[in-house]
């Protein structure tokens, strides 16, 4: 076990953790990406008690409830289920059950049997087994509530469940440093592509008048034509595309790998990453027809299948190629989902099919080739075919499928690929040629997969080799022989599953083609036959290619380290803003909110008005600018005093200065009270300050440079202001009226005083109230201190 | 005439009466030894007062000439108050007994400033908008420096002192603004002079200065500076505290304020919240990344959740303030269970706040790690918890209004958000072992974080029926 302790302890450890491990991943090999619980269960006989076989039952209930749905779903119905959720936000709980929501029905839950099966054997005696199972039958229930919803916002919550369950089930090894960065690096890849989805979804919701899923898909004309079309899109397809891994949003896929072999058989390879196809199918009715669409899919779809079997072909683990081999695939769905022609969404629908159960089988296959050596390096094994026979036969069986040679299913996929390649409106050459490269990757990579380990010669392994048990072997088994079957007889899925599932895409039954082995000899037969030579060649020549490739991946851009230098760049701005803004120094405080008024302040001038008009102001006379001067004196000797006192008395000169002006413009009681705050509040403080200790270092003063800045703008802005409202008309109701009533009514002819004592005396009388008060606590308070000071 | 207003603000009179006869009582009997029993006794008082106010009033009634508002939007907000200020003293019982800061002043001071927030929402004139913010405001500058021999949280009374007055003293030049060129402090008159033809300078100068004060009050950026440092320096109760009723009270006076005083100029205050709103999510979510005390961490969770609370707000319909109130109430039973989780972090008896401290959290602690978990969720509004649906509806709310772009930034700004929430997770469930917290917790803290999370669970069948309560409230303030 290669699990060095994490000694990172900081706030973000686990964005550190891949300096330790990551620039090895995910090229190392087996030894560590390697899943532990396989190799703890070699010896002796355990069981997970009375609790092992029960989680199986779920899944194999819902398979065969399912399948009494294919009757009328083959027949063209829709079935319908609907419950009022949040209604004023128009979330309902409906669930549509047609062609393709009852096949990814039967995927889930039949794989998922046989999944649980398989774990029960793979983890047994594993202390958290039950957390595991709880782990993956709510995943499995959620992929299901994904599938079936009819209503854009329970689709995205059972899209948001899948991700979670998926990243507790990608970190259950949770004393790997590596499993737990992969899980985290799945969450918020697929978690930010949901958020992309929901607002894509919400926007659809709201262009096409109604959440449900089946209303909308009537209304396809409508939502193409929409002028949020292209947002609705991008969107969409940038939640599709992260959830189903397509390019350049590929690489958490091969990283998830550090989950359990049947996790990675389950989720990452037959159910959760089609999701993102599944949503794509499922719009399809409304979304697709535009260039757009046909060339946004067609380009991703297929730069993903290529570059995806390329990597596969350079890996060496075992677990690594089936990853790589999966995102071809998920490029390839893509790629077809592109078209609206009748052979593109057959082949579309027949490869899905095909996938999820050779690709299956074979990574509980590498479960078990890993439970039985101990390690999955293709470079060591081999020679298992005699002491692992039915592990060796699964395999071979499945991987005959996946290189698509006849008379199985792999093989009629694969024609209908390149019929519907052929048949491509605007780029066959491109397509066709795209689906070959692809195709003969993949016939090489089966090789190197399924036949070099059991029938070539190997080095010793970690373990013994010893065949695998029979619930483990019951899995790969059932779906490499289902390959088989529905190979030799296409017609068992044709009405049942495909055809309807085509016309769920099409809108009509009589587009889906017939799924045959022989289909006479025309172009599809001929790029065949020349994606089994090809892939020939490169499987003989694989490891000189291998090391060639592995030379120019190397020095490639990694995107697993891109993504890194996103996090990182994300703390580093974390960490900026807060050094700049939350420097815990109040001054600093007060010097953002000030900013912050000046441009609120500033912006309200710049686009509300002109500057204010000057002309009306009249000539100042000479008392008036002795007043001024005595302000502007003031106010400098409060910046540039050192001493407490002065600064406090300076501040005092200004108010009195401000009384003056009162004096002057004829309003000597205001003078007055002016006079006496000004004078009692330079007396208090002057107290107060005396009585705090001198600091004997003065500050540093580097930034008094900025704050003088900061004054001068503000007090600009202010004055500005002050200027602009004065020369509004001020609403001069109130003034009349004490105008007006103060002699009749109150006998008295100054005005303040009338207010003070007759028609407002019960508020005067609440001051003085409130005086005395403050005086007596005052009072306590000094009583208290000097008593303490004695 | 002076009979029914004081009727109508019966519920604050008995709240303030009870209070100073609480003050008076403990300090003339047992002082700080009647603490307990003055918590105990105000907590219920709390929650008698709102299920009063829930359950009895009916339609709107006006007090005091307009000054004084009575309608199902202030009792909403009233409810939320009340009820999250009883909760959190429970809450923080144990913790201020056990750290010798359980003064009978506490829940009083909790009191006063319960009816300021009271009187914050009620208010239907700049005066008393004035009043019950101060009375909040001064009560809760007390409690922040309620630790008197601890430098940090001394520091930060002090820094939300001076920020408070300085934004105590821009919301009154705005208000002063205001009174000049409507010449009325009355927000039925305000809006009389806001909507008849266009806006007067003044006006528009005045609600620039009023929004900057309540944006403070609100901790929205750029005026949230104060949050992490009070947060951080203040008793984890007070803390609490500050995280739940006084942010719904100061969103809802928010809401007073733009639609009663200046409901008719959407188009001028929009921008403003649209503005405030992007930049508290951008930042909280954003400074939030490096935090290693989850006190801190949850003052810019805070920020954040503020800005999608505005979010609802700028939407400036009945819709809008639908989702800001849903939001809120969600917000606050979300940030009622996680502190009770912070609270019960203890490591040798002594208070704990570094997150890297609960790491494989879930080995010891199964049951009080899956609550964490479901609220963490929830906060990061992940599907299907309650969370997200607050999240949904302010962001359905901005986009109907034709807010596209705030929608936009909402999502971005909570992928970025949900990342350091799920960094909590992730040190619980994928950590390294690490020294021990102390096990066992308190049966009130248990039960407060465990009933939490089960809300953010079940809550999702219906949202308990807040949906039609909050679409209610919000007509009595928006037609």
């Amino acid at each position: 076990m290669a699990q060095a302790p994490d000694r990172s302890t900081g706030a973000l450890d686990y964005l550190v953790v891949r300096k330790i491990y990551g620039n090895k991943a995910p090229q190392s090999g087996s030894d560590e990406t390697g899943d532990k619980m396989a190799q703890a269960t070699g010896d002796g006989p355990k069981s997970n008690g009375i609790l092992g076989p029960v989680p199986v039952l779920i899944p194999l209930a819902i398979f065969i409830w399912s399948l009494s749905f294919i009757g009328p779903v083959s027949n063209g119905e829709v079935v319908r289920l609907s419950y009022d959720w949040v209604p004023s936000l128009g979330i309902s709980l409906s669930f549509l059950i047609d062609g393709l929501s009852l096949t990814f029905t039967l995927l889930i839950s039949g794989i998922g049997a046989l999944v649980m099966l398989y774990s029960n054997t793979y983890l047994a005696g594993h202390p958290q087994y039950g957390r595991f199972m709880l782990y993956l039958t709510s995943f499995m229930l959620a992929m299901l509530g994904l599938v079936l919803a009819d209503n854009l916002i329970s689709l995205f919550v059972f899209w948001e469940l899948t991700t979670i369950t998926s990243y507790l089930l990608i970190g259950f090894d949770n004393e790997s440093a590596k499993s737990r960065r992969s899980a985290l690096q799945a969450l918020l890849l697929t978690g930010a592509g949901a958020l992309a989805l929901l607002a894509g979804l919400i926007i659809l919701g709201v262009a096409a008048g109604t959440f449900e899923i089946s209303e909308i898909l009537a209304k396809g004309d409508e939502i193409r034509a929409h002028a949020l079309y292209l947002p609705i899109l991008i969107l969409v397809l940038a939640g599709a595309f992260t959830k189903s891994a397509q390019f350049p949003f590929h690489f958490w896929l091969p990283n998830a790998m550090a989950a359990p072999t049947p996790v990675s058989a389950f989720l990452h390879s037959a159910t959760m990453v089609k999701a993102g196809v599944y949503l794509m199918a499922r719009l399809h009715p409304a979304l697709s027809g535009t260039d757009v669409w046909m060339w946004t899919l067609t380009i991703f779809g297929a730069v993903t299948a290529v570059f995806a079997s390329v990597l596969a072909f350079r890996q060496t683990d075992l677990k690594q190629v089936l990853a790589y081999t999966t995102l071809m695939a998920l490029g390839t769905l893509t790629l077809f989902l592109a078209f609206d022609s009748g052979y593109a969404i057959t082949a579309f629908t027949t490869f899905l099919i095909t996938h999820s159960l050779y690709k299956a089988a074979l990574f509980l296959m590498v479960g078990c080739i890993d439970h039985g050596t101990g390690t999955r390096e293709a470079d060591i094994l081999g020679g298992l075919g005699r002491i692992m026979p039915f592990t060796a036969a699964a395999a071979a069986l499945a991987a005959l499928s996946m290189a698509g040679i006849p008379p199985f299913i792999g093989f009629i996929a694969k024609e209908l690929m390149y019929a519907g390649a052929v048949e491509a409106a605007t780029s066959p050459v491109f397509v066709a040629s795209m689906a070959l490269a692809a195709n003969a990757l993949m016939f090489a990579v089966a090789g190197i997969v399924a036949f070099k380990p059991f029938w070539r010669p190997g080095q010793p392994t970690p373990v013994e080799p010893h065949e695998a048990p029979w619930p483990m072997l019951a899995g790969p088994i059932i779906l490499a022989v289902l390959g088989l079957i529905v190979g030799i007889a296409p017609g068992l899925i044709q009405g049942t599953l495909v055809t309807p599932t085509v016309a769920a895409l099409l809108g009509s039954a009589d587009e889906a083609k017939e799924l045959k082995l022989w289909a006479g000899v025309n172009l599809p037969l001929f790029l065949s036959l020349g994606t089994f030579a090809i892939g020939f060649v490169l499987y003989v020549f694989h490891q000189p290619l291998r090391r060639t490739l592995a030379a120019i991946d190397a020095r490639a851009p990694n995107f697993d380290r891109g993504w890194d230098r996103v996090l990182d760049g994300l703390k580093a701005l974390a960490e900026f803003q807060t050094r700049l803004i939350q420097s815990g120094v109040l001054r600093r405080y007060i010097f953002i909110t000030f900013a912050t008024l000046f441009a609120a302040i500033g912006t309200t001038l710049y686009l509300r008005t002109d500057l204010p008009d000057l002309e009306g102001i009249e000539v100042l006379a000479p008392k008036q600018w002795a007043v001024v001067a005595l302000i502007i004196a003031g106010t400098i000797s409060v910046v540039l005093t050192r001493s407490r006192i002065t600064a406090i008395a300076a501040l005092g000169v200004v108010g009195i200065a401000v009384a003056l002006i009162f004096i002057m413009y004829g309003a000597p009681d205001v003078a007055i009270t002016q006079l006496l705050v000004e004078t009692l509040v330079v007396v208090l403080v002057a107290i107060a300050m005396l009585s705090l200790p001198f600091l004997d270092k003065p500050g540093r003063h580097d930034h008094r440079p900025l704050d003088a800045v900061l004054a001068l703008g503000v007090g600009t802005v202010t004055t500005i202001t002050m200027l602009l409202v004065l020369q509004q008309p001020i609403d001069l109701r109130l003034t009349e009226y004490f105008e007006q009533t103060s002699w009749p009514e109150a006998f008295g002819r100054n005005i303040v005083n009338v207010i003070l004592v007759d028609f407002r005396a019960l508020d005067t009388f609440g001051e003085i109230a409130v005086v005395v008060v403050a005086a007596l606590s005052a009072y306590a308070l000094l009583r208290t201190t000097a008593k303490e000071a004695q | 005439m002076i009979a029914q207003d004081l009727t109508i603000v019966l519920p604050e009179i008995i709240l303030a009466v009870y209070a100073m006869l609480a003050l008076l009582g403990a300090v003339y009997t047992l002082k700080d030894g009647a603490a307990s029993l003055v918590l105990w006794i105000t907590s219920a008082m709390l929650v008698i007062m709102a299920a009063w106010i829930g359950l009895s009033g009916q339609g709107t009634q006006i007090a005091f000439n307009g000054m004084f508002i009575d309608d199902g939007f202030s009792r909403f907000a009233k409810v939320v108050i009340l009820l999250s200020s009883a909760a959190i003293l429970l809450m923080g019982h144990e913790y201020m007994a056990k750290h010798d800061l359980l003064r009978f002043e506490y829940p009083i001071l909790v009191v006063f400033a319960a009816i300021g927030m009271m009187v914050m929402v009620s208010a239907g004139d700049l005066i008393a908008l004035y009043m019950g913010l101060e009375l909040q405001s001064l009560s809760l500058y007390v409690v922040a420096a309620l630790r008197r021999d601890s430098a940090k949280s001394t520091e930060a009374g002090l820094k939300y002192f001076v920020l408070g007055a300085l934004s105590s003293g821009l919301l009154l030049y705005g208000a002063s603004l205001t009174y000049g060129y409507a010449g009325t402090t009355l927000f039925s008159g305000i809006i009389e002079t806001a909507t008849a033809g266009e806006m007067s300078l003044g006006l528009i100068f005045g609600l620039v200065f009023l929004m900057a004060g309540l944006a403070f009050k609100v901790s929205a950026a750029p005026f949230h500076m104060w949050t992490p440092d009070v947060y951080e320096g203040s008793p984890t109760p007070v803390t609490a505290f500050f995280a739940t009723a006084p942010k719904v009270a100061a969103m809802a006076l928010f809401a007073r304020v733009v639609h009663d005083a200046f409901g008719g100029a959407v188009g001028d205050w929009q921008q403003i919240i649209a503005f405030l709103s992007v930049l508290s999510m951008f930042l909280g979510a954003i400074a939030a990344i490096g935090q290693s005390n989850i006190k801190r961490l949850m003052a810019y969770s805070s920020i954040a959740h503020m800005g999608f609370a505005l979010m609802g707000l700028a939407a400036g319909t009945a819709f809008g303030v639908q989702a800001m109130l849903i939001y809120m109430s969600i917000y606050v039973a979300m940030n009622i269970g996680t502190f009770a989780f912070i609270l019960s972090m203890e490591k040798d008896g002594q208070p704990v706040s570094d997150i890297a401290s609960l790491q494989m959290y879930s080995r010891r602690e199964p049951a009080k790690a899956l609550a964490m978990l479901v609220l963490m969720f929830s906060l990061a509004g992940v599907p299907p918890l309650v969370g997200f649906f607050g999240k949904l509806y302010v962001l359905r709310a901005a986009y109907e209004a034709g807010l596209g772009w705030l929608a936009v930034a909402g999502v971005i700004a909570s992928v970025i958000g949900a990342f350091y929430y799920l960094r909590i997770v992730y040190y619980m469930y994928f950590g390294e072992e690490t020294e021990e917290l102390d096990k066992g917790t308190s049966p009130v803290l248990w039960g407060f974080l465990m009933a939490s999370a089960a809300v953010m669970v079940f809550g999702v069948i219906n949202l308990f029926g807040i949906e039609s309560v909050a679409q209610a409230a919000a007509a009595t303030l928006v037609n």
